[in-house]
């Protein structure tokens, strides 16, 4: 349903500003109804491939196709089958949730019977019956945001763009709004596509991709990038993390990975850790501030994947044995 | 893509429901020019002279002077809610619809023309006050005169707007170029007896001309007007102004920020 092929972006320079590149020969496809959750660290070129998606700016180079329309030769083609939810919401606070929702349908060309046909079946997968006129800046948060689910719906879009949809919302919002989105990514069978740094958002979806410095470093199920690093994991936290994990390495041997104020040892098989761990905690325990036995989650893929002390050459590797 | 004309209307009803909720607003922008009629018209009243208007008196000459203002300053602080649209958030959503790039533009200008023709023609009652009446006629014509100064004016702050990043400068940018260019239309002193460097401005000001067909319909009906070459130029170049502004608005917009 999306396809994207050696897409290329760089921001022309300006006179105190040098060129700066933000995607770099990415390619990657979603299949139809798919649900992939995009992640990387800010400024890894996540935001720019999501305006590029959006038709808001044009890429340097490459190739992107959306519902089989050629976005850049054909943008309002995409448009018409594409629903957007932005970071920051895209509603009138002034206006009232009926006269946003309005507004919406008209831009779609969403009129009379259809429309309010349409917009009760939206209001449906929210909690905002009976806030139809309601001001949306009276609102909270979370209602806010079933606005912009709300409006999406009523067009009924094919492929839905979510940019990290779930920023400032308290964790119950949080779960209703990836439920009913959820729900009906599965019945409507929509494509979505969704920015997020949320890895327990990303458990559920079918698959995850994972940029950095504007590549894609990692891309495949939750299951598959979990087993990149193994089923279990030792992290110790130290004082001196780096100090701590020189001395694993040379005194024992052991292949760990320093980041931040925790040293990490991925890739441990299941009864391997328990041993392992009673050993470490034995020869440096006054340097140990915690340990603790891991099962990797896919903030840990997440961190594993993008932290920058793994040379770029280990990590094609590394998918590489990840792919076979 | 959806039908252009209801998503312009549909733009501009949103423009103009906004304004009519913020009470304070309605009553500024009808006030500010009131005052500045009222005052300057009793203060120049007594000295104002200039041959060939002897009989008529300052706050009648300078009456439809205050309505361009009206409607200069109206339309294009309208469209200044372009930049609070995209601060917003309300504007990318209209961007990734798929709707033309005029209908963004029209929705927006019509919106603030409409404001701006509402406010002036709230003034219009004190002209029976000042001796002066509208015949039908006239009346569609000074409408026609407001329509297209709105538009054209609109167009520009949208123009303007559009690249700025805060509501402060524009307001800044605005002061300076846009209070000139109504001090020198003639709205404040008739453009026979100034100096010609400064006549050759007021005649390229694009304001002289939308003061030109907002002033005439008061004297003269559509036979009188469709006649006189002076008015069918002025109207001309306004006209050719609201095409231009609208032409240049509509480029800006179809700009994509683009990679390289």
């Amino acid at each position: 349903m999306i396809t994207i092929e050696n897409l290329s972006h760089t921001y022309p320079g300006t006179r105190k500003m040098p060129p700066r590149t933000a995607i770099s020969d990415l390619t990657l496809a979603v299949g139809d109804a798919e649900f992939v959750i995009l992640s990387g660290p800010n400024g890894s070129g996540k935001s720019t491939l999501f305006r590029i998606l959006c038709g808001m700016t044009l890429p340097g180079g490459g190739m992107v196709r959306i519902g089989g329309y050629d976005l850049f030769a054909h943008p309002a083609k995409v448009r018409g089958i594409m629903g957007v939810v932005f970071q920051s919401p895209a509603v009138d606070k002034h206006l009232s949730v009926g006269e946003n929702l309005k507004i919406h349908a008209d831009l779609y060309g969403i009129r009379g019977a259809d429309f309010t046909r349409r917009r009760d079946e939206a209001l449906g997968w929210t909690d905002l019956d009976g806030r139809l006129d309601q001001k949306v800046d009276t609102l909270s948060g979370g209602l806010a945001r079933q606005v912009e689910l709300a409006k999406v719906l009523m067009t009924d879009p094919k492929v839905l763009l979510l940019d990290e949809p779930t920023t400032g919302l308290d964790p119950m919002s949080r779960r209703n709004f990836l439920a009913a989105l959820h729900k009906l990514q599965k019945e409507r069978g929509m494509t979505v596509l969704m920015t997020s740094h949320v890895f327990s958002e990303a458990d559920d979806v079918d698959r995850v991709a994972i940029m950095r410095e504007g590549k894609l470093l990692a891309y495949d199920t939750p299951a598959a990038l979990k087993a990149m690093i193994g089923t279990e994991m030792v992290v110790v936290q130290a004082r001196d993390a780096e100090g701590l994990a020189a001395r694993l390495r040379a005194e024992m041997g052991l292949a760990v990975r320093c980041i931040g104020d925790e040293v990490r040892l991925e890739e441990t098989e299941n009864g391997e850790s328990l041993p392992l761990l009673e050993r470490i905690l034995d020869r440096y325990r006054p340097d140990i501030a915690a340990i603790a036995i891991k099962q990797p989650g896919l903030d840990d893929v997440f961190v594993h994947v993008t932290s920058k002390a793994v040379p770029d050459h280990a990590l094609a590797l590394e998918l590489r044995k990840a792919a076979s | 893509m959806t039908a252009m004309a209801p998503v312009a209307f549909s733009l501009a009803k949103r423009e103009f429901t906004r304004f009519i909720r913020q009470p304070q607003r309605v009553a500024g922008t009808v006030a500010q020019p009131l005052l500045f009629w009222l005052f300057l018209g009793a203060g120049f009243g007594g000295s104002f002279r200039p041959e060939g208007m002897e009989n008529v008196t300052y706050l009648e000459y300078f009456y439809p002077g205050v309505m361009l203002m009206m409607m200069l300053f109206a339309s294009i602080f309208s469209s200044i809610t372009i930049i609070e649209d995209r601060d917003a958030g309300f504007l990318q959503g209209v961007l990734v619809a798929p709707v033309s790039r005029l209908a963004i533009v029209l929705g927006k200008v019509l919106g603030a023309t409409s404001i701006a023709m509402i406010q002036t023609l709230i003034f219009t009652v004190a002209a029976p006050f000042l001796g002066l009446h509208l015949g039908a006629g006239a009346l569609v014509l000074l409408l026609m005169g407001f329509l297209l100064t709105g538009i054209g004016f609109s167009a520009l702050g949208f123009l303007l707007a559009w690249g700025m990043k805060s509501t402060s400068a524009f307001h800044a940018v605005m002061m300076v170029f846009l209070m000139p260019l109504w001090m020198l239309s003639g709205a404040l002193f008739p453009i026979g007896n100034v100096p010609g460097w400064m006549k050759a401005v007021m005649l390229a000001n694009p304001v002289s001309h939308a003061l030109v067909i907002i002033r005439a319909p008061f004297y003269g009906g559509p036979a009188t007007l469709f006649a006189d070459g002076s008015y069918l130029l002025s109207l001309a170049v306004t006209l050719a102004w609201a095409g231009l502004c609208l032409g240049l608005s509509m480029a800006r917009v179809n700009r994509r920020e683009r990679g390289v």
